[in-house]
């Protein structure tokens, strides 16, 4: 079967701000090739959030890091694909040329902000460093613009608080000092990884606000990276699924939830407790995410799958189902078209 | 439901004081408040959902109960037996009728230990069987935890993590506990593995009517399984309702923050949301009067000064706030 090229309604997709086509990222150990990433394509525009969701080890981190090309090599390397950033490919760029990327025009925000933050210089020192590198500022005035960044992020007192240590703040500050020292330079493009994961709820809702405020006044694109569909479904405009190192899903945020088209999708969306909706027993995928090094072949959800067929021990694409809505799933058609329910039946007791 | 009168746990007044220490002779120079004054009742066969942030006391109240922290002050009654200052000899018997099921999978299982071993140590232990005897329970009890008894002479590191969840299950549950507290129990797991394990202790708690002391922080994983829930801010319970009521018509304003700071799967509708201001207070040094004052959208001059009660303000319903009665869930929208 021929593979449409990618996003077939999308003729400005040629010049997405970023366009990540077909990624594989693998790590070769004695052992082993694990495929932490293999096969992985999205794109994002200015002042647009799309979130990459996933459960652990299904390759959304690695992703991230590829992007920025912080892959520790070795023992891992981009192996395939490209990394199309305003016309350029990252994945041929020098280490040189990459740093000059990094922090100005694309950053990123950590989960942890603790062991992301440098723990022996003071918060303002680890924002002025970035903004003397990459700005060419002098000390005096980077100093200014970190306060103001501070300020910004909502840090009260900035002038004081500046010449704090990072442990000096609580969880939900440092989140905000990452932030601030993400956006200094205003980068086109933010990778944010579970940035409010570890986090309160309370405080999670203040940076996810902070996060849209700051995004709509600098106009900046957002990757999200998380595993939480409450968070995709309140922030993100597009969604990637991903599932064992690929996307299994790419759709608007709208259609992600509403007409999922690929089994994993429903089965996620079935098996979350809903605030205000008690059901008995809650739906089950069962089994468990697979191990990197021993992906299932054909399709890599096929062994949890509750609609899997003969044909699903051979690889699906990811292929375009109805217009910009694409699914990785032989069945997706059926799903569409309403004929085929993909979510896990209800379990009895 | 003969029994569901019976009150098998009874936590009254119970406090937790760290103290802060300092300089060369180790000087007490204040406390922390983890836990300040905490009072709930828990039937024979219910679940009781403790919710709360991070510091607000959740976990340090789940470990008094057990006596594996010992509490500052309080009383704690299982199964009408005050336990605060029983020797260790009796507490150790009476332990068998409480266990706890911890959030980690990963670092509360003995890694060098076989599940086996693991599981016919427990039952040595606690005098409860021995030989082919055990040998026969270690594989009814990981058939219903859904393990299979083939699995038993692997050891931790050979289970992903929703099966080691199971395996910490199996452990608390092969000395037959009448209360079981469990901490944070699905938030280490992954969300497709979440619904397993909740699944499974329901379905535990219904055949076995076992009582659970049931601790986390998400807040839709408590409404589905328990039957009343406690909101916990700083040390204290500022709301205790049937679950239905707390989520349906919730009397705190720190409930409703709680509840609106979720996000929603619903596209379809954007709900309105309050965002609190501010940090959850140092519990070294909590606010005056209500404990929540600083960071209220409804807050009042009298709520600085004056100390709210946990009063019951519909039946079965407790709130800690001067204004209980014009909290609904409708406030948001004013705000």
């Amino acid at each position: 079967m021929d593979r449409p090229s990618f996003i077939v309604d999308r003729p400005s997709s040629a010049d997405a701000l970023l366009r990540v086509e077909d990624l594989k990222t693998y790590f070769y150990t004695d052992t082993a090739v694990i495929k932490a990433v293999d096969g992985v394509s999205f794109e994002v525009n200015a002042g647009e959030t799309l979130a990459v969701v996933g459960e652990s080890g299904s390759g959304k981190s690695v992703t991230a890091l590829s992007i920025l090309k912080l892959v520790a090599s070795p023992p891992g390397r981009i192996v395939g694909g490209r990394i199309l950033f305003k016309g350029r490919d990252l994945v041929n760029l020098s280490n040189a040329e990459m740093r000059a990327i990094r922090g100005k025009e694309i950053s990123m925000i950590f989960q942890e902000p603790m062991t992301a933050l440098n723990p022996v210089y003071t918060c303002g020192e680890q924002i002025i460093e970035t903004l003397v590198l990459h700005e060419h500022l002098t000390r005096r005035d980077a100093k200014t613009r970190a306060i103001e960044m501070l300020d910004r992020v909502g840090i009260p007192a900035a002038r004081q608080r500046v010449d704090e240590y990072p442990h000096q703040m609580s969880g939900g500050m440092r989140q905000r000092v990452m932030i601030a020292m993400a956006l200094a330079c205003k980068p086109a493009v933010v990778i944010a990884d579970e940035p409010t994961t570890a986090l309160d709820v309370t405080i999670q809702a203040q940076i996810l606000e902070l996060l849209g405020e700051l995004q709509r006044e600098l106009g900046m694109a957002v990757i999200l990276i998380t595993h939480d569909l409450g968070v995709v479904a309140e922030t993100a405009d597009r969604v990637a699924v991903m599932y064992a190192g690929q996307v299994v899903e790419y759709s608007n945020v709208l259609d992600t939830f509403t007409k999922p088209m690929h089994p994993y999708t429903a089965g996620l969306q079935a098996s979350l407790p809903k605030l205000g909706e008690v059901v008995d027993r809650l739906r089950v995928i069962p089994g468990t995410v697979p191990n990197p090094a021993r992906f299932p072949v054909g399709c890599r959800f096929h062994p949890r799958c509750p609609v899997m067929v003969e044909q699903c021990l051979q690889d699906p694409a990811l292929e375009s189902i109805d217009g910009a809505h694409l699914s990785r799933c032989w069945r997706a058609r059926e799903i569409a078209a309403r004929t085929l329910d993909p979510a896990p039946p209800p379990v009895k007791a | 439901m003969t029994e569901a009168t019976r009150t098998l746990l009874e936590v009254t007044n119970l406090k937790k004081y760290f103290p802060i220490k300092k300089g060369l002779l180790s000087r007490t120079v204040g406390h922390v408040r983890a836990v300040d004054g905490v009072s709930f009742a828990v039937k024979q066969g219910e679940v009781l959902g403790l919710v709360g942030e991070s510091g607000c006391g959740k976990t340090t109240t789940g470990r008094c109960v057990l006596r594996l922290i010992e509490p500052t002050e309080g009383s704690v009654k299982f199964d009408g037996q005050e336990i605060i200052g029983l020797p260790f000899s009796e507490m150790r018997r009476l332990r068998r009728q409480m266990q706890i099921i911890f959030q980690d999978p990963y670092s509360s299982l003995n890694p060098r230990l076989s599940v086996r071993r693991m599981l016919t140590e427990v039952l040595t232990v606690h005098g409860l069987a021995n030989g082919a005897a055990a040998r026969e329970r270690v594989g009814d009890l990981l058939r219903l935890v859904g393990l299979s008894p083939s699995q038993a002479d692997r050891y931790p590191h050979e289970f992903s993590g929703g099966q080691r969840q199971r395996l910490g299950i199996a452990r608390a549950l092969a000395v037959e506990p009448k209360l079981i507290i469990a901490d944070e129990p699905v938030s280490a797991l992954d969300v497709s593995i979440q619904a397993q394990i909740v699944n499974l202790l329901r379905d535990l708690q219904k055949e076995m009517s076992l009582t659970y002391l049931f601790i986390a922080h998400d807040l839709s994983v408590v409404e589905h399984i328990s039957n009343r829930v406690a909101v916990m801010y700083l040390g204290k319970i500022v709301e205790l309702a049937p679950s239905l009521d707390l989520y349906r018509s919730p009397r705190h304003p720190y409930t409703v923050s709680l509840l609106s700071a979720i996000p929603s799967h619903d596209v379809t509708h954007k709900k309105t949301r309050i965002v609190l201001k501010g940090d959850v207070p140092n519990p070294a040094k909590p606010p005056s009067g209500c404990r929540f004052h600083p960071r209220c959208f409804m807050a009042q001059p009298v709520c600085a000064v004056e100390e709210p009660p946990l009063r019951e303000v519909a039946p079965g319903h407790c709130s800690a706030c001067h204004f209980a009665e014009e909290v609904s869930s409708k406030t948001p929208a004013g705000v």
